[in-house]
Formats: structure tokens, C-alpha cells, sequence
């Protein structure tokens, strides 16, 4: 590297790092804050550290609430729909950018079109909906309805018109299916778009909180973030230390699944090698 | 103003709305009268009964249905928690999809849309009678007449006051308008606040703050089926709020829940209005012994608070209709009234009970017990969530000075009566 | 490959998704619409067909609505500041982060990502303290350098722009995984080739990057587009819609409209909503089409 690269690339390291310090503060706060009485967290000016730390919000909140219940209602309904998403998702992104069949262009515009339609508008029907078909409080009721999410089927799709069409007629002359091309070719290289929406599908499953309440009859089908809402917020007024414990609590499994699912944001190796 | 476009359809909907209202009977025609039911002489509860309840309450009611299914062994009382945090959704749409539980708590400002939606039914007269209850909560589940949920639990909103401020200020409880007013001038001059009082300038809730006032003067948010939110009285209330802050006594920008506490136990802030949980967030804070208890002030004609709380009410669609209300009944008992206040300091809704040792003697108790007696809570009208958002836009421009009392009370009246009162 | 085939091919790898796309999302939506025709209110969900059809009427009481005016106002301001505020940040930091920086990458990573999943309550208070007119750092940092700062979140004037500022900085992270991503999908021997060729950085960003990015950015603009012009969180936490509505936003509107049990009128309302997403997407979408 020439001498101007290592300047570069120095100021580039330092950019970064002052924005990271944006970033990461009020998360580093959240989680020292955790640790504090709700009389010091609404102090003005702030503290850091706490003055005082007690694991007082946690034991609280974790001898009240029945948590692993909570906790496994959330991670069974945000594995259900994250692995369901990417497989659903996948498959119909494929075939809306590399297939071209009747009525994929309507399809398209029809997914594309529901993204853009504020979520708060469908709560009622899609709860009615739900109660007819007789699932309420069930996993089914909590699963189904974001098994297949249009913003996945978007995002698989551009990530996938990026795929050399030579590579697809090759295997195709080669003999092979259109799923085997799927799976042996297809997915592979989109490791990282996997990777993405799995991570965003997790993350938004993960927090959902309107629906899990609205579609649990009972305490045993509630989700972590409707149990923690639970004791966090008062007719009059909120409990910032619990809160704030409980929002740790839920996002540490958010950010194990990031951790996991980046390494993935990787080079495909095919691309490297085409001419 | 909205034009509705009539046509028979809409014609047989009203006729059904009012005979509902009248008769308490469901929308769908064909459903036996049973609303002033009796109920069953023996007394005893059976079967499974549903009970939704929010918050804290939720989290603690299984102590109670413990008790009460100790008294009735046949019955089988579940409680789900419900969070406060869109508590009012799941409830609207847990009667639009058919999935209401027996019993639920209701919010004292939600009874007016939810007893129009015919889900509720109507409180048997046989087993609570208005006398037992503070007049405020009483009022606050009668919808068009008819009473569709009993109270609770309330709360009413008396003033805090810095004792050391008073103190150095020199001044003693104010018993009418112009003894607040120089109170916390004096709060703010001698007393060295920078605030003699923390009022919310307007947004979400500050209605409750001033329609007191309104109330104090004689003014009224409904006269039958018309709004009267401009006429002089209301006004005069109005106006006597906005003067706090024309007058630099009260700060006009939006102090967050949780920012101002801190100011006020350090004597920044004179004093504020707030309902009986602010004894315990200031206790926390360390400033438990540093406040005064006030009543609300005497305006021209009544010294009135806003009360609030919690109301029980039991669904139409309940399959154990007689367990459901005998289960409220056993919550409305004095004794149980006490249990639930020693379990999570709710104040009780039934008067007797606050001639028990634990509530009477408590001073501070005592003093929010006596406001009970002199507090009103706005109208149970289906559309109250959307004329308080409209009076509390209003109110903010009042605060800030954009707009004069007597202007924005127009603004307000307008509003309100093109809002209509969803009748 | 025949038609008849190619369809039956296609349809085969859409149709989990179109199936549960069909009931779980294309009904409610269509039962929505149809509210939105209607005057039905929340009174009315027990028996929700006794109602009126209003034909237009709720959508054309929106113009007469003066907070929804407001509120328009307010959103269409939000997105045309926010929008390319936070593209520009996620992809310049995707490409420092792809390019320049070997080491902790994923340190960087996860903490450019934190404040899309920080507690909207936690960013909230350390914000609010930020921007305290009298005792924040914002002003005193400011002060420092003899700037008088403002009541950013009092003023009518500075509290909505200082909501860009604070969306911005939060949803940064979730944009810049998505470019990280995209940018793997690039082939290094198309930089390779235009080093080759003598380009410099900035060329090989233009003629490289960028247009292999396109499908991607098309995406991020599209999907921030929607985020921005449905911006709730933020003014419904931090300022609630205050001071004087200047920071109150379509959505908010929407949602409170919602509260108040007005269901045919709010429905009426989040498919305004929808056209202008629609509008603005395809605007998008002529834009960034990607050249095949």
C-alpha cells in the first residue's frame, strides 16, 4: 500500500470509529442504565455508570414473569417465521427475477404494492380473519400471518437479478431442473441476501408486539416483548428500570442472531472466478 | 361539519342504537331482554370465568379470584394480564373478532366507545346501587342512562407542593381561585422556585388538568346532547388556566414525565397537579417527607378534581353471565375494596370502604378521599377520545399564546360539535 | 421451454408464498379498502355490515382536515430531508466498512446496527438529554464555539428537523446491511479490470459500483421511501406530534385516528398514505431501473 492508501485509510478507521461512539452510546447507556433505580434513570443530566448498580430490575422482571415461557414463545415464533420466510421468500424472489412466467409481472406489483400499505390497517380484518378460521391464541395465529412477507420476496428478488444469466443457461444446457439449479446454484450465491433478511425478519419477529397481543387470549401464548410491557408501563405512569431491563433482556438474542448470520456477508465464491 | 348521508339502512341502525341504549338489549334483533336479570338466590359462582385486567392489577387480581374461588369452590376464575400498552386495541378487536373474555377492566374514557359497540352488558340493579360508589365513578360507566360497568378503583388529582417553598414563601392551603393564584405567585417570588407550578401545557391529557378548572367555574363539556365548551363559564375556566402561563408561573414548554419529579423535590418546581402515584415516585426519589397535600381550589362554583381509575364490566357475549357479575360483586366488598388497596394501593371505588383504619388513617389518604367526594370525570360519549385530542390541541395553543381563552373555546366547541358525540 | 411450462414452473416456486400471501395479507387488505368506503366506526364491530357506504367521502373530508394538511406537510418534509440523509450515510459507511476496514469488522458492524435495535425508549431519554436546551451537549458543545443554541425540540421551527437528524442516525444501520450485502455480490475482477484500465476510486465507484448496486439501492430507496413517509416512532415518543402539531406525521395522524375508533376515515387515510408511496416508488423506480 502506498504511503497515501495508509493516510487514507487511517482517516477512513478514525471517521468510522467517532461515528461508531454515535451509535453505540445509547445502547452502552440502555445497558448500564439497566442496572439503575428508576429514580436515578429519569435523573437531568443523565448519569453514566450507575451510582449504585443493583441487579434489583432483573430479578425483579425475571422473578415475576414466567420467562422462559415468554422466552420460548418468542424464539419458536420468530424461528418458525424466519426460516419459513427464507425459504418461501427465496423461492419466490427466484422466480420473479429469473423465471419469467404469466401473470409474474401482476404478482410482483401485487406483493410490492401491500409493502407500501401502512400495517395498522389490516389489525382488524386480519384479526376477524384469524378468529374465523379459529386460531386464535394458537402458535398458528402468531406464525402464519408473516410467514411470507412481501419485503422479503422484494429484497430476494433484486439481490437476485444480480445473478449472471449465463451461468442459469449453462446449467439449463447441462440438462438440469429449474429446482436443482435453485438450490445447487442459485442459493448458494445469495448467502449474503439470506443472511439479510434473515436477520431482518428475525429483528422485526422478534419485537412484534401488536399483533402477539392482540392475537393471545391467554398468558401462556404471550411473546417476551408483551410480558415485559407487562410491568413496564402503568396506567399512569412507566417504570423506566424495568423497562429498560427488559429491553436488554430482549434485545441479546436480536444481537447473537446478527452476530451469527453477518459472517455470511461474505464474497460469493462463484462470482470471483467469472470471466 | 360531516353530512351523513341517511337512508333506511341507517335510519333501523339508529332506532337500534337508542333502543339499545334504552333497553340495554343487543344490536341484533331477537335477543331476550335479560339485562336487569336477577340473580340466582344462592349465591354461589360456578364454572369457568374469563377475566381480563391491565398492568399491575393484572399481575396481582389472581390474589382476589383466589379468595373468591375459596367462597365459591365451583368456580374456575382464569386471569390474563393484559399490558396497558395497547390494551385499548386489543379490546376493540377482541369484540370485532367475537374473542371477549367474561369480565375485563375498562378505562373510565374507553366505556363511552365500548358501550356503543353493544358488547357490554348492563349492570344488574340488584346488585350495586350508585350510593355505594363515589358520584364521579358512578357517572363515568352510565352511557346514555344506562350504567354499563361498575368502578373499581379511582384516582382523583389533588396540588403537591414543595413544603420548603411554601415555607419560605409564607404561604397556607388556598382555598379558592385567587388564593392559588397568589400562592404560587408567592411560590415563584419569595419562595425561590423557578416555577411556582408545573401545569401541562396542552397534548395528550392535559384536559385533565383543565377541565377542572372549567368545572370549578360551573362550566360543563355536555349540556344533553350539546356541546357548551365555549360558553362563559368554560371560558372563564380556561382562561384562568391559560394565566398561569401568560403570567410566567408555569413553564410552557412539555416537561417529560420523569424530568420534572426531580425538579420539584429540589425545589425548582413549586408545585404540580397529580393523582395519588406520585406519592410513591417521589418517595423513591427520597423526597417522601418533602410535600404538601392541597385541595383543589374553590372557583366560582365548586371545588372539583378530575377523577379517573378503572372500571369493571362484563361482556355480552359471556357464556357464565350470573358468575361474571357475582365475581365483580365480590370485588365491590368493603373488606376486598381494602385487600386490593393493601395489594397495589388502588384507591377504592366504594365508599365504606374508606372507613377502614388502613385508608382513614393516612392523612394524605384522607385528603384524596375527601376530593373523591368533589370530582367528575368527562362524558361516556362514544367519540370522548377525539374531542379531548381536539381540547388538548387547543389548550397547548392557549398555553403558549397562540391563541386567546375565549378563541380557543370557540375553537373547541366547534370542533367538538362537528365531531359530534357519536350518538 | 414452453409457456404452459414456464408458468407451471413459476407458479410452483411462488406459490407457498402466494398462498399464504392470499389469506393472510391480500383479504385484510381488501377488507380494509372496503372500510375505507365506508363510515364504519369502532362502535360498530360487533355488526360491522349494518353500515354506510360513504362512496369518497372519507377521502376527500382528508383535505378538509387541517391537521391531516398539516400532518402531509410535516411527512413530506421528513422524507425529502431524511431519505437521502440516511442512504448517503449507510452507504458511505457500508463502503468504508467493505473496503477499508479489516479489522473488528464485525465490531463495526453490530454497532452501526445497535440503534435499529436500542429500545425506542432508551433513544429516547439519552436523546432528550442531548438536546436539552440549557443543560444538553448538543448546546453546550455549541456554546463552546459561541452559538446560541435553540430549544430543538420546543421550537416549531427546529423540532422536526431535529427528528431527521434523530430517524436518520437510527435507521442508518438497518440500510447499510442491506448495501453490505449488495456490495458482496460485486465481482472483484470487474475492479480488477477498470484498475487495469487506470481508474481511479471515485471511477471505479461510478462505473463499478454503482451500477452493479443498482438493483439494491433501487431496494434501500424504495423501502427507507416507505419507512419515512410511515415515520411514527419517533414524534409519537419523543415530541407527540408537538410542539403545535409541527412534528405530527401522517402516520401518527392515522394511528390516532385509529384510537378514536374512526375506522372507515383512518383506513380512508392509509391508502392516501399508499398512493404516495405508490407515486413515489415508481418515481423510484424509473430511476433506478436496472438495465438488463
Amino acid at each position: 500500500m502506498t504511503a497515501r492508501d495508509r493516510v487514507a485509510t487511517a482517516v477512513l478507521h478514525v471517521l468510522l470509529t467517532a461515528g461508531l461512539v454515535v451509535m453505540v452510546g445509547p445502547f452502552i447507556w440502555m445497558l448500564a442504565s439497566s442496572f439503575k433505580t428508576d429514580a436515578e434513570i429519569r435523573r437531568s443530566p443523565p448519569t453514566w455508570w450507575p451510582e449504585d448498580p443493583t441487579l434489583d430490575n432483573y430479578s425483579n422482571l425475571l422473578g415475576r414473569l414466567d420467562f422462559p415461557a415468554y422466552f420460548t414463545n418468542s424464539v419458536v415464533v420468530a424461528v418458525l417465521t424466519t426460516v419459513g420466510n427464507l425459504m418461501f421468500c427465496a423461492a419466490a424472489g427466484y422466480a420473479l427475477a429469473k423465471l419469467r412466467f404469466a401473470g409474474s409481472r401482476l404478482l410482483f406489483g401485487v406483493v410490492l404494492g401491500t409493502i407500501m400499505v401502512p400495517s395498522i390497517v389490516t389489525l382488524v380484518p386480519l384479526f376477524v380473519l384469524v378468529s374465523n378460521l379459529g386460531l386464535v391464541n394458537s402458535y398458528a395465529a402468531l406464525v402464519l400471518p408473516f410467514l411470507a412477507q412481501a419485503f422479503g420476496v422484494f429484497l430476494m428478488r433484486q439481490f437476485m437479478l444480480s445473478i449472471p444469466e449465463d451461468l442459469l443457461e449453462a446449467a439449463r444446457i447441462d440438462g438440469a431442473g429449474e429446482w436443482r439449479i435453485f438450490f445447487r446454484i442459485v442459493l448458494p450465491l445469495c448467502r449474503p441476501a439470506l443472511a439479510t433478511l434473515g436477520i431482518l425478519t428475525f429483528l422485526a419477529s422478534w419485537n412484534n408486539f401488536l399483533w402477539p397481543l392482540v392475537a393471545a387470549t391467554t398468558e401462556d401464548r404471550y411473546t417476551l416483548p408483551v410480558a415485559l410491557a407487562l410491568y413496564s408501563v402503568g396506567q399512569n405512569r412507566a417504570r423506566y428500570d424495568l423497562l429498560l431491563a427488559g429491553s436488554v433482556l430482549v434485545v441479546v438474542p436480536v444481537l447473537i442472531v446478527f452476530v451469527l448470520l453477518q459472517r455470511h456477508f461474505v464474497r460469493g465464491i462463484a462470482t470471483t472466478g467469472l470471466k | 361539519m360531516r353530512r351523513r348521508r341517511t337512508s333506511s339502512r341507517a335510519v333501523i341502525a339508529l332506532a337500534c342504537a337508542l333502543v339499545l341504549a334504552a333497553a340495554g338489549c343487543g344490536r341484533d334483533s331477537g335477543e331476550t331482554e335479560q339485562a336487569e336479570g336477577q340473580q340466582v338466590a344462592e349465591g354461589k359462582a360456578t364454572g369457568e370465568l374469563t377475566v381480563w385486567a391491565m398492568g399491575t392489577e393484572g399481575e396481582k387480581l389472581s390474589v382476589l379470584a383466589e379468595d373468591f374461588m375459596a367462597d365459591n369452590p365451583d368456580a374456575k376464575v382464569t386471569v390474563t394480564a393484559v399490558p396497558w400498552d395497547g390494551a385499548h386495541n386489543k379490546i376493540a378487536t377482541a369484540i370485532a373478532g367475537g374473542q371477549t373474555p367474561d369480565v375485563s377492566m375498562l378505562g373510565t374514557t374507553w366505556m363511552g366507545e365500548f358501550a356503543k359497540t353493544g358488547a357490554l352488558d348492563v349492570v344488574p340493579a340488584d346488585l350495586f346501587s350508585k350510593g355505594d360508589f363515589f358520584e364521579g365513578a358512578w357517572d363515568t360507566g352510565i352511557v346514555d342512562g344506562t350504567s354499563f360497568a361498575v368502578p373499581w378503583y379511582v384516582e382523583t388529582r389533588l396540588l403537591y407542593v414543595n413544603k420548603e417553598v411554601a415555607a419560605r414563601a409564607g404561604v397556607t392551603k388556598p382555598t379558592n381561585w385567587q388564593e392559588l393564584k397568589d400562592a404560587v405567585t408567592a411560590l415563584q417570588k419569595e419562595g425561590g422556585a423557578q416555577w411556582g407550578i408545573y401545569l401541562q401545557p396542552g397534548q395528550t391529557g392535559a384536559w385533565q388538568t383543565a377541565m377542572p378548572f372549567v368545572w370549578q367555574n360551573g362550566g360543563e363539556v355536555l349540556d344533553g346532547d350539546a356541546f357548551t365548551l365555549d360558553s362563559s363559564e368554560a371560558t372563564g375556566g380556561l382562561e384562568y388556566y391559560g394565566s398561569f402561563f401568560a403570567d410566567g408561573l408555569s413553564s410552557k414548554d412539555q416537561l417529560r414525565g420523569g424530568e420534572w419529579e426531580p425538579q420539584f423535590a429540589s425545589g425548582a418546581i413549586g408545585s404540580f397537579v397529580s393523582g395519588p402515584w406520585h406519592i410513591s415516585v417521589l418517595d423513591e426519589l427520597g423526597a417522601g417527607d418533602k410535600f404538601d397535600l392541597w385541595p383543589m381550589p374553590k372557583g366560582a362554583s365548586s371545588a372539583s378534581s378530575f377523577i379517573g381509575g378503572s372500571n369493571l364490566g362484563v361482556f355480552k357475549d359471556s357464556d357464565n353471565r350470573d358468575a361474571a357479575w357475582k365475581f365483580v360483586s365480590y370485588l365491590m366488598r368493603p373488606e376486598v375494596q381494602v385487600k386490593w388497596y393493601q395489594t397495589v394501593n388502588d384507591l377504592p371505588a366504594v365508599r365504606s370502604a374508606w372507613d377502614d383504619d388502613v385508608l382513614s388513617a393516612d392523612p394524605m389518604l384522607a385528603m384524596f378521599g375527601d376530593q373523591l367526594e368533589d370530582a367528575k370525570a368527562p362524558p361516556s360519549i362514544a367519540t370522548w377520545e377525539q374531542v379531548a385530542a381536539a381540547i388538548d390541541g387547543e389548550l397547548e395553543r392557549v398555553a403558549k399564546g397562540a391563541s386567546s381563552a375565549a378563541d380557543a373555546a370557540k375553537a373547541m366547541q366547534q370542533k367538538a360539535t362537528s365531531i359530534g358525540t357519536g350518538g | 421451454m414452453s409457456q404452459v411450462r414456464r408458468a407451471v414452473t413459476g407458479w410452483g416456486f411462488a406459490l407457498p408464498f402466494a398462498a399464504l400471501f392470499a389469506v393472510f395479507m391480500a383479504v385484510p387488505v381488501l377488507a380494509s379498502l372496503v372500510m375505507s368506503f365506508t363510515d364504519i366506526r369502532s362502535t360498530d364491530l360487533r355488526d360491522p355490515l349494518a353500515v354506510d357506504f360513504v362512496g369518497l367521502d372519507n377521502y376527500l373530508r382528508l383535505f378538509d382536515d387541517e391537521l391531516f394538511v398539516r400532518a402531509a406537510t410535516n411527512t413530506a418534509v421528513f422524507v425529502v430531508l431524511g431519505v437521502p440523509l440516511t442512504m448517503a450515510g449507510a452507504l458511505l459507511v457500508a463502503l468504508g466498512l467493505n473496503a477499508g476496514v479489516t479489522r473488528f469488522r464485525t465490531v463495526f458492524r453490530v454497532g452501526y446496527y445497535l440503534p435499529v435495535v436500542t429500545s425506542i425508549v432508551a433513544i429516547a431519554v439519552v436523546w432528550r438529554f442531548l438536546l436539552q436546551p440549557d443543560t444538553g451537549l448538543v448546546n453546550t458543545m455549541l456554546g463552546l464555539v459561541g452559538i446560541d443554541g435553540a430549544k430543538w425540540l420546543d421550537d416549531t421551527r427546529t423540532a422536526l428537523p431535529t427528528l431527521v437528524v434523530m430517524a436518520a442516525w437510527r435507521n442508518l444501520g438497518f440500510s447499510m446491511v442491506i448495501f453490505l450485502a449488495g456490495l458482496q455480490a460485486i465481482p472483484q475482477d470487474l475492479y480488477e479490470a477498470a484498475r487495469i484500465d487506470g481508474a481511479g476510486r471515485w471511477a471505479q465507484f461510478r462505473y463499478v459500483t454503482l451500477p452493479v448496486l443498482r438493483p439494491t439501492l433501487l431496494f434501500v430507496a424504495v423501502v427507507t421511501t416507505i419507512g419515512y413517509v410511515q415515520f411514527f416512532e419517533e414524534p409519537f415518543v419523543m415530541t407527540q406530534g408537538g410542539p403545535l402539531d409541527s412534528t405530527l406525521s401522517m402516520a401518527y395522524h392515522t394511528y390516532n385516528q385509529f384510537g378514536f375508533g374512526s375506522y372507515g376515515y383512518a383506513s380512508a387515510m392509509s391508502y392516501v398514505l399508499f398512493l404516495v408511496v405508490v407515486a413515489l416508488s415508481i418515481a423510484w423506480f424509473r430511476l433506478l431501473r436496472a438495465n438488463t
